[in-house]
């Protein structure tokens, strides 16, 4: 049982707490089922093993109610979407067993692969709200396979752009529409299953909305809807309101967008204003050529998600603990995309600079609850081809885990999935029976967690060899490869290691740079290129930065590291000043 | 403090099928779906997605562009 903060107690409302933690509960619940119908019924990785989606609930005035932990990098796409696309279409438009599908990175989306399934829920023939989610599609057309053009300079070149349109009207699917969406995708097979995994997890959901209104009745849970939103608003303005009013300021950089070898500059001011914060990106580069551009949705969800690090975890999350939160990210900057700029990255590259930054501004105000920088890259790994065992062509798309910043109180997480994620690294097992790619090595890397009297958490090695017969066609967008761009530390906390993407071709006796076999502008993305038999592809993602002076680190701690080969023994000795025993 | 010069007025946005370029608000740079909250200030229209953004605009965005010596 959690400790109920003084936060917590103030903001109690109206009706019985318990009553309405119950309710919440529900509305929480009936989301995580639907993600779980998800995650049990589609036919791709990226749901079923990495859990690339969010799941969530909306009364009808599209305030978003109830939000299953999946993935945070869509906190604001779910959050925007279904009240844009309510807006846009007109309330009334919407029937009993419609669903609207849209993908548009310009009107909410996070970026082009997420595609949005939104569901009225009608009870006794009135609107009562909204059951939606948001999921990765592992293919979706364009330039390069898997939809992550790395070096995309339009929209048009990441995949198809689906506006808002039903794809089910009144229960009855608009087969017009499939087929023109899986004409332009590269395995519409499983679009088809996923995106009939979305469509399916809402009649599950609803169903369970259903059930609750009868149960508790549907203005019972209407007013509590509305009261756990005010009671989530007066929480999130108490935890503002701890923080010093003041300006916090941050910078950082991309090392390259993919296009132009050159870094881009990041930059926020964080100011807190009483109960209101108020989070402005101006100052950051102009929409960049390449497709590390964030949405909206992205920049808006990276501040949500770094704001949810930041303060009491047992906020319910829906709209009233968005209110007090304002974002300011100016059109035409590297923050918020318009059309035609790309954006694929925005939601992966982008997503955790942007909460670090976030992070890193209020550092100097809330130390005891901040972390260093983590990898900060989801080395995002595409490839598809033709299986020579099947004769099908296939498609995947592939995020790593990095390592996490050190905190105040403790060493970084190693090999987790990033704090846009949440997701879950793909075993082995998985590439090896469905692709023709054998790993011949995943490991830890040592020396990767920034040095710190709390050490960053350590990046991960994956080697894989193509198999025999087999012609692979990747692309990659990772970042922190280079230069002064490794996660960052804190209080004297030294940077994580570098994340690579290296290839080496069959017969040959070492790993090469993609620009030095294969003359790619960038070393960090790139798209399409082929690998045969034999060949090797090493990812290798950052390390975590450090927090504090490693100096100052408890030598059993680093005897313990040097022991598990988390920490050389020279770096032991150079960087914490160890000497065995 | 900014001067209002005029009251804002809602504006809808009128778009034909072709049109699929999003309008964003001039404060916060949310996508604006059907209709702009058009305020003059500083004898400039500005569009926002509704009064609170106007309220932001003008307690925020201004007098931190000022502070930085911007017009």
């Amino acid at each position: 049982m959690s400790e109920i903060s003084d936060h917590a107690r103030a903001a109690v409302g109206e009706i019985d707490p318990v009553l309405l933690t119950i309710i919440n509960n529900s509305f929480v619940n009936i989301c995580r089922e639907m993600g779980i119908t998800m995650q049990r019924t589609a036919f791709s990785p990226i749901f079923n093993e990495g859990l690339d989606f969010s799941c969530v609930l909306f009364d009808r005035d599209t305030n978003m109610i109830g939000q299953a932990e999946f993935c945070p990098s869509q906190l604001a796409a779910s959050l925007f979407i279904v009240r844009w696309t309510v807006e846009e279409l007109g309330v009334d438009s919407f029937e009993p067993g419609d669903v609207v599908l849209h993908n548009d990175p310009y009107r909410g989306g996070a970026h082009i692969p997420e595609h949005s399934v939104i569901r009225p829920v009608f009870y006794d023939g009135e609107l009562w709200g909204f059951v939606a989610n948001v999921g990765h599609l592992a293919e979706i057309g364009g330039k390069a396979v898997g939809g992550f053009a790395a070096d995309a300079t339009e929209v048009f070149q990441e995949g198809l752009r689906i506006p808002p349109v039903k794809i089910v009207s009144g229960d009855r699917h608009n087969l017009d529409l499939w087929r023109l969406i899986m004409a332009n995708h590269r395995t519409p097979r499983n679009t088809w299953g996923d995106l009939n995994a979305q469509i399916g997890s809402l009649r599950v959901a609803e169903r369970r909305v259903i059930e609750l209104l009868d149960r508790r009745g549907a203005e019972l849970v209407t007013r509590a809807a509305g009261e756990l939103m005010d009671y989530s608003e007066r929480w999130m303005r108490a935890e503002i309101a701890a923080i010093p009013d003041g300006s916090y300021e941050f910078t950082d950089y991309m090392e390259d967008d993919g296009v132009i070898d050159a870094p881009v500059e990041f930059h926020v001011c964080v100011t807190i204003d009483g109960e209101r914060m108020i989070v402005d990106w101006t100052g950051s580069a102009p929409q960049v050529r390449g497709p590390i551009n964030a949405t909206f949705g992205v920049t808006a969800g990276s501040v949500y998600n770094a704001v949810f690090h930041l303060t009491d975890s047992n906020i319910p999350k829906n709209s009233g603990a968005y209110r007090p939160i304002h974002i300011i990210a100016p059109p035409g900057t590297v923050v918020n995309v318009v059309y035609p700029g790309p954006s694929v990255g925005g939601n992966t590259e982008t997503h955790p600079k942007l909460v670090d930054m976030v992070t890193g501004a209020l550092a100097p105000v809330l130390r005891e609850r901040v972390a260093a920088a983590e990898g900060a890259s989801c080395c995002n790994f595409l490839f598809g081809g033709v299986h020579p065992a099947t004769g099908e062509f296939y498609a995947n798309y592939h995020l790593e885990g990095c390592g996490w910043g050190a905190k105040d109180y403790g060493d970084g997480n190693s090999a987790q999935i990033l704090a846009n994620g949440n997701c879950r690294n793909t075993p082995v097992e998985i590439f090896e029976t469905r692709y023709p790619l054998e790993t011949i090595e995943y490991s830890l890397i040592g020396d990767s967690g920034g040095a710190g009297r709390h050490r960053g958490g350590l990046g991960t090695r994956r080697i894989m060899r193509v198999g025999a017969g087999a012609e692979v066609t990747v692309s990659a967008l990772f970042d922190r490869t280079k230069g002064p761009f490794r996660a960052w530390g804190l209080e004297g906390g030294l940077p994580g290691g570098y994340g690579a993407i290296l290839v080496k071709r069959r017969g040959e006796s070492g790993f090469r740079t993609f620009p030095e076999v294969f003359g790619t502008v960038s070393a960090s993305k790139f798209t399409n290129v082929v690998l045969r038999e034999g060949d090797e592809v090493l990812l290798d993602s950052p390390g975590g930065g450090g927090f504090g002076d490693p100096r100052g680190r408890d030598p059993a701690a680093v005897a313990h590291d040097v022991g598990e080969g988390f920490v050389s023994d020279e770096a032991a000795r150079r960087d914490y000043g160890w000497e065995p025993k | 403090m900014t001067a209002v010069t005029s009251p804002g007025r809602w504006q809808p946005i009128e778009k034909q099928v072709w049109d699929t370029i999003i309008t964003p608000c001039d404060c916060c740079g949310q996508v604006v779906a059907t209709r702009l909250w058009v305020v003059e200030v500083d004898g400039q229209d500005q569009r926002f997605c509704g009064e609170s953004c106007e309220e932001l605009y003008r307690s925020h965005v201004v007098p931190r562009r000022r502070a930085r010596g911007a017009p």
